[in-house]
């Protein structure tokens, strides 16, 4: 029975999106964490009787073929790059971008990375890193005799020393955008770096076109809507179900068959 | 072999074809923009002897035969999504995708952009706007899609999505990654189709018909079982009477 198969198929689609879901949910409280979504699509069918084909001498045409599926499989987990809710954090260095762009980071090994997080904090040399320590692109460091640090809407980075009335201007933070922002890839620790579908990055300051703004003392929550989440979770449980009464059901009519034979 | 055996199987047979439908309808209850296939029997009358001279008249049998299996181009559900790439048609059409073999359809509207900036399929196939591939370029910033398929940019409009729909969308060929192809040619769309951004259509498979129509089809299966032992019963009594010869 081919509908045990398919029916396999779909199972395991629905355990994927369960997967997909339980990640969302467990990273809903992941500061700039973007959604998840599993996305499917059907498999090859097969053609018993090709439609258009011709039924008779005087060339009728079939109106509809028969044509047997055979199952779905996951197509994309394609992320949502909404905007997530941003909220008050009061501390310094928190900064959410308001609309697109993202932070740039360079890594241990000399790469880059982009992430919406914008928790930062300064290290031993007053440079301003991730929670891992890695440097915001382009570096900005913050002399030990700083006593107030504003960042502005568009990035730029002042602070006030200790006998100076005038702030004292740093540097800029600069943000990255991508044409396709879904096509990052996630290498975990709230990072994403670039790919063949992302595109190349596009480097700019915070307010220019098409980059948003930045907000100091706030931080952009995750974009996972929990209401979403468990309603896609309820659906996903009801598909797994359906699809493993199928199971049951091809094999009651496999079973009948087997016992047509008497000893 | 008995006819009523084998009038019993072919029912068989075509209950089982009935059972992988359901199962794949099932499967994609989930898929975005599929569309569910019922499969519609056909009665098949035994060609009997053509000599009239048998003095009483061949006795037409009827078995059953699979005659197609039809497509259901009924509405899915539409879900927002938020995501301003995500199209949901309300109305008889269809998206254009360009593949390697040729131009095909899809309901299932879940778009993004690729690394060139053009709008493509989850399967990366570009989608055919009404001036070929529909491109975006870095500046563009926010995407707007107007429920006629017209794309506005910052940067200005960026041509319109092309829908087509068919006279008879029930005769499509389905081809797998949710896409669709045609014999028949396409021709422009109503005016009653309306696109809506940031929405999917989700599969218009009916759950409960679904498995109304298994638990259908797994009794009368299961009756056609019976029937056959029945008549396979009947056949060895019939035998062992017949042959009990009284010493």
């Amino acid at each position: 029975m081919r509908a045990i198969y398919t029916a396999a198929t779909g199972m395991a689609a629905q355990e994927l999106t369960v997967q997909v879901i339980s990640n969302n949910i467990a990273n809903q409280q992941t500061t700039g964490y973007k959604l998840q979504r599993a996305q499917f699509q059907d498999l090859l069918y097969q053609n018993l009787r090709r439609t258009g084909s011709s039924t008779s001498t005087q060339n009728t045409i079939v109106p509809a073929g028969i044509q047997i599926g055979s199952g779905v499989k996951l197509a994309t987990t394609a992320r949502n790059m909404s905007q997530g809710t941003i909220s008050s954090s009061g501390k310094d260095y928190d900064l959410a971008i308001r609309g697109e762009g993202m932070f740039k980071i360079r890594m241990p090994d000399g790469s880059a990375a982009y992430t919406r997080d914008g928790s930062f904090e300064l290290d031993s040399t007053g440079q301003i890193v991730t929670h891992d320590g890695y440097v915001l692109e382009p570096g900005v460091t913050v002399p030990t005799n700083a006593t107030s640090v504003t960042i502005s809407a568009a990035g730029v980075v002042q602070v006030g020393v200790t006998g100076q009335t005038a702030l004292q201007t740093l540097g800029t933070v600069q943000l990255s955008r991508f044409i396709n922002k879904a096509g990052l890839d996630s290498i975990g620790d709230n990072l994403f770096i670039e790919t063949a579908a992302s595109g190349q990055p596009i480097d700019g300051t915070p307010t220019g076109e098409g980059f948003g703004s930045l907000q100091q003392g706030f931080l952009e929550a995750s974009n996972v809507n929990a209401v979403t989440e468990i309603s896609s979770l309820i659906a996903a449980q009801r598909a797994y179900e359906m699809n493993s009464k199928v199971v049951t059901a091809a094999d009651a009519m496999l079973s009948t068959t087997t016992q047509m034979f008497r000893s | 072999m008995e006819n009523a055996l084998l009038i019993g199987l072919s029912r068989q047979m075509a209950l089982a074809r009935e059972a992988d439908v359901i199962a794949n309808n099932v499967a994609n209850v989930n898929t975005n923009g599929f569309k569910a296939r019922s499969q519609r029997f056909e009665e098949y009358l035994m060609p009997v002897a053509k000599a009239d001279s048998f003095p009483g008249a061949g006795q037409r049998l009827s078995y059953v035969l699979d005659g197609g299996v039809g497509l259901d181009v009924t509405q899915g559900a539409i879900e927002r999504t938020g995501n301003p790439l995500d199209l949901a048609i309300q109305g008889d059409a269809f998206f254009t995708v360009q593949t390697p073999a040729g131009e095909r359809y899809t309901r299932d509207g879940a778009f993004t952009l690729n690394s060139a900036g053009e709008l493509v399929n989850a399967s990366g196939f570009k989608v055919v706007g009404d001036g070929g591939v529909i491109t975006f370029s870095p500046q563009d910033g926010d995407i707007e899609i107007g429920a006629d398929g017209v794309i506005n940019t910052k940067q200005g409009p960026r041509g319109q999505i092309k829908l087509v729909s068919f006279d008879n969308s029930r005769l499509l060929t389905s081809e797998g990654d949710n896409l669709f192809s045609s014999t028949a040619p396409s021709r422009p769309v109503g005016k009653d189709v309306k696109v809506s951004a940031g929405s999917v259509e989700r599969s218009n498979v009916k759950p409960i018909l679904a498995m109304s129509r298994l638990m259908e089809v797994t009794r009368a299966y299961q009756n056609i079982t019976n029937m056959i032992q029945r008549t396979d019963e009947l056949r060895g009594s019939a035998i062992q009477k017949l042959a009990d010869m009284p010493s």
